[in-house]
């Protein structure tokens, strides 16, 4: 990242919902920044405010309160239009015109820059073809938008905010119901265009361990306030482990994963090195045994050197598996 | 460029136009031609331009031809109220018949009809009387139209929407029952005569009200054709784009009660030539984008309903049936075949 340019700042932010004359606040007082090139990934609970806190500052839900600045200009000093160029959205909610290609729908990201009559001439023509290329749609341009896969839709979408030409980003769960290979295929694009493209790109999800391996920054939302750091930092901080802890979910900041707390059963120690032992303490901790540190009663030893074959060493004896399934069909019967 | 685009297949959009306009311009002429008496092609072309003023001359003038043009214009009015309410409530089951807005522009024509003076019946509205007609049509439709958009705003399922659609025409139609109950014979009739759709009642008077107000109408569409292509997105995503969502919704809204409170004032509740007429335009150009959509829309909208003023006259035969019963027979497959269709995809507005 070279410049420190920032693109947005909120402060003493309220966000919630407005009906009638009552208004509902979800979180209160919260104040963050988006630099240039920074992937920004919004993490909390469901219903902990993270779509609210995006469509409040695109600007197309009001705020209850506090700052929004753009550029270091408030918010509220753009035109509508002005807004569209600035910050562009994708929402959880899906485009249902099963009529329209994805030329169409791309062309859609225009809207800020052509005429009343929405016209598009050669420029804008241009514009969309490359969004559409940089997005890795070229081959599917005259597809309808309701035939496409999810990842496709996704890209689709994207390339719909690449024509919009917006510095700014923002994206509701852009990975959810993705498969694994499309979400990390959407991964690695917004990663390109966040480092390359020069975007900022805030996004909210549900994949913690996604979020802390890709993400430049991350804002955690919890019951009260907004927590803004490095993904490392906040692990460091035990910030995760302060939301995710629940009395049925135990998160190891360790390995940056769950697992249940009712299926601790106990410790198995391990004997042996490499890749093997690896994938036997995966194993172990699948079944819900942690890697003890001391030789317990039943331990492990992993194949090496001429030993093909898993030993278990229980009550004095030796048992040999020739694979993990093996192993783990006997731990788990005892 | 190896990117296929929408620019390279505007070729084929123009030829298909042009296709639609040739069939416009003899379903046009044929509905000159056929009736209960029929013409041939030598009379006609003699009462066009021989200026004489005998029987023939009567047939065409005073019936023929205004009649062929109440059909155009009725057909492109629903069509394009229908087009516009499918794009803004987002659901291919929309349209003015349905959503309950014929039904307000209804309860607005029994006010003036059976309501106010026995001055005003069709066949006396003359002068201002046509504009105040049509006036209580809009209003009419314009109000339901406010009243869904009220119930839009809170709600967001368009099931639910649909659903107290039709409860709001049914509740319409109860009162209008009851305005009905307490007017006398020859309003009523009047009233029930209006409400089986018809072409051919319309006065020369009223047949200038009705091409002003549908071609503004069309203006409209055109104009706001950039907006309703915003809104296919949905009203989240229309906004971030930069769509004043309130405006264009006010807009179009307007556009569609102008053009569907014209249409039903005149000729009556003209069933399903609002839903299907559109959907009819998707099939043929496979395209969401109302550039191409509204002029096709236009054609089509004004050919379907040049057939089914052939149909209803039964060439030849000396009878007529009613309007709406040709309309439903043509639209009603059109829209099975778009439920049956809109199970495969996700929606096909």
């Amino acid at each position: 990242m070279g410049t420190n340019e920032k693109i947005v700042t909120i402060d003493a932010l309220d966000i919630g919902y407005k009906t009638g004359r009552s208004e509902k606040v979800i979180l209160s007082g919260l104040a963050a920044t988006a630099l240039k090139s920074e992937l920004i990934a919004v993490i909390g609970r469901n219903g902990a405010g993270k779509s609210t806190l995006l469509r409040t500052i695109l600007g197309i839900q009001p705020s209850l309160g506090g700052k929004i600045m753009y550029e270091g200009r408030d918010i509220s000093d753009y035109s509508r239009i002005e807004l569209a160029r600035k910050a562009g959205y994708i929402s959880t909610e899906h485009v249902r015109a099963a009529n329209m290609s994805v030329y169409d729908l791309v062309a859609l990201g225009r809207f800020p820059y052509t005429s009343w009559t929405g016209r598009i001439d050669r420029d804008n023509h241009l514009k969309i073809v490359e969004s559409i290329k940089d997005a890795g749609m070229e081959s599917m341009s005259s597809r309808y938008v309701g035939e496409l896969s999810d990842g496709e839709r996704q890209r689709a979408m994207i390339a719909r905010l690449l024509s919009q030409d917006t510095g700014l980003m923002i994206m509701d769960e852009p990975t959810a119901f993705l498969d694994i290979g499309s979400k990390f295929e959407i991964l690695h694009l917004l990663n390109n265009l966040a480092k390359t493209g020069g975007k900022t790109i805030i996004f909210s999800t549900h994949d913690l361990q996604m979020a802390i391996g890709q993400a430049d920054k991350i804002w955690l939302l919890t019951d009260k306030k907004l927590i803004e750091g490095a993904p490392e930092d906040l692990m460091i901080q035990g910030e995760f482990e302060h939301i995710f802890d629940s009395s049925t979910v135990k998160y190891n900041s360790d390995h940056g994963t769950f697992s249940f707390r009712s299926d601790e059963k106990g410790g198995i120690f391990i004997e042996g090195e490499g890749i093997l032992r690896h994938w036997t303490e995966k194993a172990i901790d699948r079944i819900g045994y942690t890697v003890s540190k001391d030789k317990t009663d039943p331990y492990i030893i992993v194949p090496s050197g001429n030993r093909k074959n898993w030993c278990l060493v229980k009550n004095k004896m030796t048992m040999e598996f020739s694979s993990i399934f093996d192993l783990i069909s006997r731990i788990n019967n005892r | 460029m190896t990117i296929e685009t929408s620019m390279l297949s505007l070729r084929k959009v123009y030829f298909i136009y042009s296709l639609l306009i040739t069939s416009l311009f003899l379903l046009f002429i044929l509905d000159l031609f056929l009736g209960s008496v029929s013409l041939n092609a030598a009379d006609v072309w003699k009462a066009l331009f021989s200026g004489a003023d005998g029987h023939l001359e009567t047939i065409i003038f005073k019936f023929r031809l205004p009649k062929a043009i109440t059909a155009l214009v009725v057909g492109i009015g629903l069509s394009l109220s229908g087009l516009q309410m499918q794009t803004v409530f987002r659901n291919p089951m929309a349209g003015p018949d349905v959503m309950g807005i014929t039904s307000g522009a209804s309860l607005g024509v029994a006010f003036v009809i059976l309501g106010f003076s026995s001055d005003l019946s069709p066949d006396v509205l003359k002068g201002f009387g046509n504009w105040i007609l049509v006036a209580a049509s809009w209003a009419g439709a314009g109000a339901i139209m406010a009243v869904i958009l009220f119930i839009s705003a809170r709600i967001k399922d368009i099931m639910t929407i649909l659903i107290l659609g039709i409860m709001l025409s049914s509740g319409i139609s109860a009162l209008v029952i009851i305005m009905q109950y307490f007017s006398s014979e020859s309003l009523l009739k009047a009233y029930v005569i209006w409400t089986m759709g018809s072409l051919g009642n319309l006065t020369s008077d009223q047949l200038i009200v009705l091409v002003i107000s549908v071609a503004a109408g069309i203006i409209l569409s055109f104009a706001s054709s950039k907006m309703l292509n915003a809104l296919l997105l949905g009203e989240n995503y229309a906004g971030s784009i930069g769509l004043n969502v309130k405006f264009a919704r006010i807009v179009i809204f307007s556009c569609t009660s102008i053009l569907a409170g014209s249409v039903t004032a005149f000729c009556g509740p003209v069933g399903f030539i609002g839903i299907a007429v559109p959907h009819i335009a998707r099939i043929i150009f496979r395209s969401s984008d109302h550039k191409i959509l509204i002029p096709a829309t236009v054609f089509l909208g004004g050919s379907v309903m040049l057939i089914s003023d052939i149909i209803s006259q039964l060439p030849g035969s000396g009878k007529v049936l009613p309007l709406n019963a040709v309309t439903s027979l043509i639209g009603i497959p059109v829209v099975v075949l778009v439920i049956l269709r809109n199970r495969k995809y996700s929606g096909i507005y």
